[in-house]
């Protein structure tokens, strides 16, 4: 991985907690950016978080590309025991998460806050000696604009990012109750006027609440917000503001953990600057690019690259690179050129109108290829995909890398027919881990879908056992991802030898 | 060398006989543009250096001829790894200069591919062919 040097480090010492929101499947890829691109340590996972400590700046924790959000970590704790049923026990327990441990809320706003400032100031600094030669000046400069202006960010936009936040977790953590606490708002005047006299921070807040699994059973989102937002505005002065509050409170109770949070930026990483039009999800399209190994120099090859979501974050990622992109359809390849102009990478990127079937590429003249094979209503490549496959065996050289994500349907076409189909659909996200360290408590029925897949650990086994060499393609890695409705599978092959010869 | 990697000049791949209509692999397809465009690029000599081994000199000589581009050497400079001066103009050749609008035509068997908004289409149906044979003859006719 290309680690982006963005000048010397100066984030807080000895090191912050974070956490970041990830599409499901995709934790794996995330441990290892967190590990390679910031140095990260104490770097653990459950299903959709990773957590890990880091003593990276913004401009390095922007880079983050197969992270959903970012929040900077308050505290983090084992579950209120599921046994009290008692709503008032469980406000109790709320309470004490503040008032047990005003320091953990402390020092966390006191880093957020270093974190804002020292973005401030190299603000400043870049505004200073700008160096119109020096590239690196230049782009702080911009993403430090970026954050001021996301700071200053109107009503209006705050609501269409809430929208999008609001999607998104839908698609992270299906049947959860998400509030932004519309409630919340009518008793904001009620206790405003009682903490204004104690309002010495003079910060705005916010709290979004998310409940899932057992705990969700007894309480809503919006009481947890409620009490949450009570005792911070009594214990610590500050005041309530919904629309445009300086400090956004995120909590998520869950079977596993009681995680709270600051998120970081107010944009989710996973929406790009330099996308104009998302196709594949970005974060999926970067971690199945950081996944076949491209070097400076290398061919890459999308044959089917519709928007040219993974050629995109490829190139942004590993530029000294030549990329080619070829699909059937005008109207896809007309949105890649639109999009590829918009990021500034068409000199990076070549496209061309051709078929995945006939390509025009002499035998072994491509060094990776990487696709998102269509699938579903629209495309039935059914049993096009061998033949698919096969071209592009033929196009790879020996020693390239084959990088798919592939739907079950295709998978098992390729495993070789749908006699063994079965136990594979069972082997995503319902699969109990009895092994599994963070599976804290007993499993509830509601907790399933909270538990880890068993996809991520042994299950990149389980998903390659019995996935036969599809001519000279070795299988070679398999990760099951979540696509919001559906599952698909990120797929790596390597080319053994020349068939030809 | 059987390949010919002339990004944004020929907007050409290393073909091969596998599409119906183009010639053995690796032929260079004639260009005609219509429409040129200059974009700025920032200089990167690495990736400049890197680019020189997968180009088709031939098909490049000729490309660079028929858009009237800048002088282009007969070969590739020894050591041309450290020669900036060098390295400057293949990489406006290379990557400065994109065309727009125009064909790409296999020596072969005449068969053309049309470039449109710089993206060149191999998918052409037979008919759509024959149409574009006959304009060109069409058109030749016109001018002798």
């Amino acid at each position: 991985m290309a680690v982006v040097s963005a000048g010397p480090r100066s984030g807080p010492a000895p090191g912050a907690h974070f956490f970041c929101t990830a599409g499901r499947g995709l934790e794996p890829f995330l441990m290892r950016e967190v590990r390679e691109r910031l140095a990260a340590t104490q770097v653990e996972y459950i299903s959709g978080k990773v957590f890990f400590t880091t003593c990276s700046d913004l401009n390095m924790l922007k880079q983050l590309k197969s992270a959903e959000r970012l929040f900077l970590l308050i505290k983090k704790q084992l579950p209120f025991p599921v046994s009290s049923v008692s709503k008032g026990k469980i406000f109790n327990e709320l309470q004490r998460l503040i008032n047990d441990d005003p320091e953990s809320w402390l020092n966390a706003i006191s880093i957020w806050k270093n974190l804002l400032e020292l973005d401030a100031k190299k603000e400043k600094l870049s505004h200073k000696n700008a160096n119109p030669l020096k590239r690196k000046v230049g782009e702080d400069d911009i993403t430090a604009k970026k954050l001021k202006t996301e700071q200053i960010q109107d009503i209006q936009e705050t609501k269409e990012c809430q929208l999008e936040k609001q999607i998104e977790e839908k698609i992270l953590e299906q049947g959860n109750f998400i509030t932004e606490g519309e409630k919340f708002q009518e008793l904001q005047n009620d206790v405003t006027e009682a903490v204004d006299t104690r309002n010495q921070t003079n910060l705005t807040f916010r709290v979004s609440c998310r409940c899932s699994g057992a705990i969700a059973k007894t309480i809503t989102a919006q009481e947890v917000g409620r009490v949450i937002g009570i005792t911070l505005m009594k214990q610590f002065g500050w005041k309530a503001d919904l629309r445009n509050p300086n400090l956004e409170i995120f909590i998520h109770l869950s079977d596993i953990y009681s995680v709270l949070g600051i998120p970081v930026f107010r944009v989710p990483l996973a929406c790009r600057a330099y996308i104009k039009t998302a196709g594949l999800r970005s974060t999926i399209a970067w971690a199945m690019a950081s996944l076949a190994e491209i070097k400076a120099g290398a061919v890459v090859l999308d044959p089917m690259c519709g928007l040219g979501t993974i050629l995109l974050e490829a190139a942004k990622e590993w530029p000294d690179v030549y990329y080619v992109g070829a699909d059937v359809s005008d109207s896809q390849l007309s949105g890649a050129y639109d999009n590829l102009r918009a990021a500034g990478l068409e000199d990076k990127i070549e496209l061309l109108k051709v078929s995945v079937t006939e390509l025009p590429l002499p035998s072994e003249s491509i060094d990776i290829i990487i696709s998102d094979i269509p699938f579903g209503k629209k495309f039935k490549l059914g049993k096009d995909i061998k033949r698919t496959l096969q071209e592009m065996e033929r196009v790879l050289r020996v020693g390239g890398t084959i990088v798919l994500l592939l739907s079950e349907d295709h998978h098992k076409h390729l495993k070789g027919g749908e006699a063994r189909s079965g136990p594979l659909n069972s082997l995503g996200g319902h699969t109990e881990e009895p092994g599994g360290e963070e599976c804290l408590t007993p499993a509830e029925k509601a907790a399933v879908s909270e538990l880890v897949p068993s996809s991520f650990t042994a299950g990149n086994q389980e998903c390659l056992d019995g996935m036969p060499p599809l001519g000279s393609l070795v299988p070679v890695d398999c990760y099951r991802v979540s696509l919001g409705k559906t599952d698909a599978l990120i797929s790596k092959y390597k080319k053994a030898y020349s068939p030809g010869r | 060398m059987d390949f010919v990697f002339i990004l944004k000049v020929l907007k050409s791949f290393p073909w091969s006989s596998h599409v119906r209509g183009v010639g053995p692999r690796g032929f260079p397809l004639r260009l005609q543009a219509t429409e040129v465009r200059i974009n700025p690029v920032e200089f990167n000599p690495d990736f400049i250096v890197r680019m020189i081994p997968k180009v088709e000199w031939a098909a490049l000589l000729e490309a660079a001829d028929t858009l009237h581009l800048i002088q282009v050497p007969k070969e590739p400079i020894q050591g041309y790894e450290h020669n900036e001066e060098f390295l400057r103009k293949m990489h406006h050749v290379l990557l400065e200069v994109e065309v727009l609008e125009g064909t790409l035509q296999c020596p072969e068997s005449g068969r053309l591919f049309p470039i449109s908004r710089g993206i060149p289409n191999m998918l052409l149906s037979d008919e759509e062919t024959e149409i574009l044979i006959y304009l060109k003859k069409k058109k030749k006719k016109k001018l002798s």
